[in-house]
This record gives structure tokens, C-alpha cells and sequence, in this order.
């Protein structure tokens, strides 16, 4: 038999020099590491280059792990022993502890537990199964998110209907409060947004129509494309921003602290006390929106006619009076209704559906904005379909 | 190495007019099992939050081991919480994260393992609270109990010298309070783990503890301290024999 010894001094992250001495014995057939102090996560570095050592040492049988010196340890004692014993065997080599005293024995044994209750073990897997698997379960999530929605949809409708018969079933006094948060609060931004994007229209149809010497069509265009379409796609599009982001985080918060469970033990309908008031508010909210902004985004292209066309402001009002029907106004407000309709029903319907913590209130929160937006632009093209049907 | 690990010199907690705590002093030996009890609004858990460093006292001092903890400087003050493994009452843990990722959360900033280590750290320790094979589940997708065991995994991760705990058997059913406690005695016993334990869970008191402090609101700190046998048959003080007896 020989003796061999290795020495390594090796610095750790710590910005510590640390020094580990490793004692190997071997002899043609058996090899025996006297593992060093202290065996813990610090020194995790010094021991994980002891694999490559004893990589080089290929002619042995027998791996002996020789505890004897070990006081001071962690649980790295038993991911360096379980890693030793991996190494040992992928390449054949019979792996042995010795000299574990009794604290060594009882940390294996704790960190050993069995597991109380068998699990499904995805690793087994295929990676294509668990790709398919993925695919799957978001298609059947989406279409049961959709059929949900539809469910909610439909008992909110019931819901109102109710409300004709039994008009005090729903707290109006919450009616005032949600009005003021989601319609008058968002005036200033909806002013400003469709200020200019009355000017940006403006502009932009300026330069066109003065190729044609049509100058005075400013009015038409400006005037027919806000009123019909940009003024209240634009003002949904915030108040989805600010007010159906906002009820699906409120309300997502609240089921996440159970506050929609305690009102459901205590026997309040959560559609009357929490959804009709903000669903209500918010669609009876959006046609002043709209009006405001069709006021305000037509006095955005009045300055960009009269800054770059040679138009006043008499001439302006003038055709707008001439080209603006009631209709286009009608539609637009016609579409606010519903678009605030569905505002509020889909931040509602996201933020009573919450399931988890924190994080779920986040995704549930972003969703209903994303989903509302596209529900907007969806019952847009709707629209736009069937008032073109019956010449509106 | 001083045998107290931690030293509470006057503590005082004031929350504008409302004094919670006044003048509270005590002393926890290394390796033991310390519970603070009391009723309701007594100071407990603000007592835990200053203790843990979550919130900064009116006055007074805390020192572990041996080192002031209110007043060390940032680094230090990491080396000290690095010694901190917290079981808070709801878990607290992240939700946006699986099991294996909140422990590896930890190791990661803490420790120089490598991811495979890491892995083997996280089973280990899910395996040691009994959740072997949980690892990839989200805190929503588990029960309330295995929240609670799954944060424990995640508060012992780094094998902390102190191991705190607020309402340990809070929300759970007896038979899994009691294996939580059982938990607690084998890490105490095992690794020498200080453990520190708010809770009002006589069961878990009688089970686990070795020295108590009853705090009370009437005098604002400590009312009583000793072992579970002597608080309970403390019959010169009434609100101390009637809690540990529930006598109402």
C-alpha cells in the first residue's frame, strides 16, 4: 500500500482565502478519502474540485469516504455524499462510507425523509409529450375562458334585467364613486389623447386634401372619422386602461383575501354588490366621454385646418354643420355604450376569477387589458359591419 | 462563542402615541427552543418583526451574537440575516415561484452552488418536510399545510443558526401541527438550531418549547418567563395560570 497527499489552497467568492487539506489512501484497487473540515456549503467550491482529482485516479474499484474527522457540517455533507455516490455510479465503482458517527447518520436521516405523497414525475416525460401537453391545456384554458366569460356575461344580463323589477337590489350608492373614478377622473387624459389626435388627423388629411384643392372636406373628414370611429375606439381604450385594469385588480384582490367569499357567506349577491354598480358606471360614463372628446378632437383639426389650409373657423364649423349628421354622432355613442359595457364585464369577470396570490392579480389585471382591448376593436368591426348593412 | 445568541437590552416599540412594548429585556441560549407567548395584541409578533429586523425599535438594543444588530452597517447586517431562517405565518412564499425556485432563490444569493447542487440542496430539503416530488408546483397549487412545510424547507435552505417562526401551527389540522413540531424538535436536536417560536398553540408549546416568555399588555413586556411546567403552575400570577391552564 501508499500513501498519498494532496494540498490545494483555493480562494473562494467570499473574498476569504480558505485552505481545505485533503488525505487520500489508495492502493491498486481502493481508494479512501478522509474527508476534510468543514464539510459545508462555504467550501462547496473546494470540494466540487475533488471530482476532478479523483477523475484522473481511474485505476481504482472501491470508493471509501471516511467521515471520521467530521464535526462540523451542513446539508452539503449529504449533496457531496450523493454526488460521490452518482460519480461512483456512472463509472462502476463501489461506493462505501465509513466512520459516520451517529449526528452524521441522523442529518442523513432527516434529509431523507420519505415523501408523504407520490407524485406525477414529469421528468419522465418525453419532451415532445410535455410540448404537446403545453399546447393543449392553453387551447382548452382559452376556450374555458371564453366559455366563462360567456356564462358571466349572460348572468350579468339576468342580472339586469332583474334590476328592472327590483331597482334597490344594487348598492347605487357605490353608483356616484365609480362614475367619478372612471369617467370624471378620466377626462384629462381622454381630452388631451383625442385633442390630438383630432390635430394629428388634421394634418395628416390636410396635406392630402390640398393636393386636390378639397380644403374644405377638412371638416368631413375630421368630423365623420372622430365622431364614428376614433373618438370612441380611442376613449375605450383608456378607460380599459385605467377603469377595467383597475376592477380586475380591485376585485382580484379581494378574492384573493377572500372579501368575495365572506360576502358571498354573508348572503350578498356578488354581481349586485360588486359588478352591476361598476359595469353600470362605466357604460353610462363612456357617451360623456365621448361627446366631450368629439367637442375637444374636432377643435384639434380646427387648428390644424386653419394653421395649414386657408380656412376659418366660421368656414369650418360651417361644413361640419353641413357633413355631421346625427347618425355619425348616434353610432359613435351607440358604440360607447357597449364598449363600456364590456369594459367594466370583462375587468369584472377577470378580477372575480383571480386564483392564486399576488402574481395571479398581476397576470389577471394585465390580461383583462390586453382581452379588452381586443374585444373593443372586435365589436368595433361589428359594428362598423352592420351599420354599413342597413345604410347608417 | 457566547453562549446567548441573542441579547434584547429595553426594547421599546412605539407606534406614535401607542406604546406596544416598554422596556423589554431578555436573553436566548444558543441551541435552544425560546416560545414567546401572550394573548392577543400582547406585542408578540411586532416583538418577532424587530427581532427579524422588519421593523427598527423606538429605542433599546438587540445584539446577535455579540454584535449590535440595530446598528451594523449594510454588509454586516446580510452576514447576520444569512444566520436567519423565517417561517412566517403565511408562508411568504413567492408566489410567482415553484417550490424549487424559492429555495434556489436563496442558495443562490447566499452560496457558490452550482445549479446541480442546487437541485439536490432543494430535494433534499422538500424531502426532509416531507414534499419529495413537489418541487415544480407552484405555493397556489399546494394545501395551506404544505405551504407552511414548503416554507420551512425554504427558511432552513441555508442551515441558519436561528430559526424563527410566527404562528408555526396557525391554520393547520392537529395531526400535521403536530408532525411541524416533530420537525422542529429533530432540527433542534440535529443541526442545534436556535429556535425562536411565536405562538398561542398550547399543544405546540407543551411539545416543543424549552424556555418561555409571556408578554401582556397590562405591563406592556414581560409578564412571566421559565419552563413550560414552572409558567403552568404559576399559580401566583392569574393571567399566566389561566392561560397556560385555559382558564377563561
Amino acid at each position: 500500500m501508499y500513501y498519498l497527499r494532496f494540498v490545494l489552497k483555493i480562494s473562494v467568492k467570499s473574498e476569504q482565502e480558505n485552505t481545505i487539506y485533503y488525505e487520500f489512501e489508495s492502493d491498486d484497487e481502493q481508494l479512501t478519502i478522509h474527508v476534510p473540515e468543514p464539510l459545508t456549503y462555504s467550501n462547496a467550491t473546494h470540494f466540487r474540485v475533488l471530482f476532478d482529482i479523483i477523475d484522473d485516479m481511474k485505476s481504482f474499484k472501491v470508493l471509501i469516504l471516511d467521515f471520521s474527522k467530521q464535526k462540523e457540517f451542513d446539508t452539503y455533507l449529504i449533496v457531496f455524499r450523493n454526488s460521490l455516490a452518482q460519480f461512483c455510479l456512472e463509472r462502476n465503482i463501489d461506493f462505501r462510507i465509513e466512520h459516520s458517527n451517529d449526528d452524521i447518520e441522523s442529518v442523513i436521516s432527516l434529509m431523507q425523509t420519505t415523501p408523504t405523497l407520490a407524485v406525477e414525475n414529469l421528468q419522465d416525460k418525453s419532451q415532445i409529450y410535455l410540448y404537446f401537453q403545453q399546447v393543449g391545456s392553453i387551447v382548452i384554458k382559452v376556450f374555458q375562458d371564453v366559455y366563462n366569460f360567456i356564462s358571466f356575461f349572460g348572468e350579468l344580463i339576468q342580472k339586469l334585467l332583474k334590476l328592472i323589477i327590483r331597482p334597490l337590489s344594487i348598492r347605487w350608492q357605490d353608483m356616484p364613486l365609480h362614475f367619478t373614478q372612471s369617467g370624471v377622473m378620466a377626462l384629462p387624459i381622454t381630452i388631451m389623447i383625442v385633442f390630438l389626435l383630432g390635430l394629428i388627423t388634421g394634418y395628416q388629411g390636410a396635406l392630402q386634401l390640398k393636393q386636390f384643392g378639397a380644403d374644405m372636406f377638412i371638416a368631413n373628414l375630421v368630423g365623420i372619422s372622430l365622431s364614428r370611429e376614433l373618438s370612441p375606439l380611442m376613449v375605450a381604450i383608456l378607460v380599459a386602461g385605467r377603469s377595467g385594469s383597475a376592477f380586475a385588480a380591485e376585485l382580484g384582490t379581494m378574492k384573493v383575501s377572500e372579501e368575495i367569499d365572506a360576502l358571498t357567506t354573508m348572503g350578498f349577491d356578488k354581481f349586485e354588490f360588486l359588478v352591476l354598480p361598476r359595469v353600470l358606471s362605466v357604460t353610462l360614463a363612456m357617451p360623456f366621454l365621448v361627446i366631450i372628446c368629439n367637442v375637444v378632437g374636432i377643435a384639434g383639426g380646427l387648428v390644424a385646418a386653419i394653421t395649414t389650409l386657408d380656412i376659418t373657423t366660421a368656414g369650418y364649423i360651417g361644413r361640419l354643420e353641413m357633413a355631421l349628421s346625427l347618425w355619425d354622432i348616434g353610432t359613435g355613442l351607440i358604440k360607447s355604450l357597449v364598449f363600456g359595457f364590456l369594459i367594466a364585464a370583462l375587468g369584472c369577470y377577470k378580477g372575480i376569477n383571480v386564483k392564486g396570490g399576488a402574481d395571479a392579480v398581476g397576470r389577471y389585471t394585465t390580461s383583462s387589458v390586453v382581452a379588452g382591448v381586443f374585444l373593443i376593436i372586435l365589436s368595433d368591426a361589428i359594428f362598423t359591419f352592420i351599420f354599413q348593412s342597413i345604410g347608417i | 462563542m457566547n453562549n446567548k445568541i441573542i441579547r434584547v437590552n429595553n426594547l421599546t416599540v412605539r407606534y406614535g402615541s401607542l406604546e406596544v412594548l416598554k422596556n423589554v429585556s431578555f436573553e436566548i441560549n444558543r441551541g435552544e427552543i425560546f416560545v414567546i407567548v401572550g394573548g392577543s395584541g400582547c406585542g408578540k409578533s411586532t416583538l418577532l418583526r424587530q427581532l427579524i429586523g422588519l421593523e427598527v425599535p423606538s429605542s433599546g438594543d438587540i445584539f446577535i451574537d455579540d454584535v449590535d444588530f440595530l446598528a451594523v452597517d449594510k454588509k454586516s447586517r446580510k452576514e447576520i440575516l444569512r444566520k436567519f431562517g423565517v417561517l412566517f405565518q403565511s408562508g411568504g412564499l413567492f408566489a410567482s415561484m415553484t417550490l424549487a425556485e424559492n429555495i434556489k432563490l436563496v442558495l443562490g444569493e447566499y452560496t457558490d452552488l452550482n445549479d446541480e447542487e442546487m437541485n439536490e440542496v432543494v430535494d433534499i430539503k422538500l424531502a426532509s418536510v416531507g414534499l419529495s416530488g413537489f418541487r415544480e408546483y407552484y405555493p397556489a397549487e399546494i394545501s395551506g399545510g404544505m405551504k407552511k412545510r414548503a416554507a420551512l424547507a425554504r427558511a432552513m435552505a441555508l442551515d441558519p443558526d436561528i430559526l424563527f417562526f410566527d404562528e408555526p401551527s396557525s391554520g393547520l389540522d392537529p395531526l400535521t401541527s403536530a408532525s411541524l413540531d416533530k420537525l422542529i424538535n429533530e432540527i433542534n436536536k440535529i443541526f442545534g438550531t436556535t429556535m425562536i417560536i411565536v405562538t398561542h398553540d398550547l399543544a405546540s408549546i407543551k411539545t416543543i418549547s424549552q424556555r418561555i416568555i409571556m408578554l401582556d399588555k397590562s405591563v406592556r413586556g414581560i409578564l412571566a418567563e421559565g419552563t413550560p411546567q414552572y409558567l403552568t403552575g404559576l399559580k401566583d400570577k392569574p393571567n399566566v395560570y389561566n392561560f397556560f391552564n385555559r382558564i377563561s
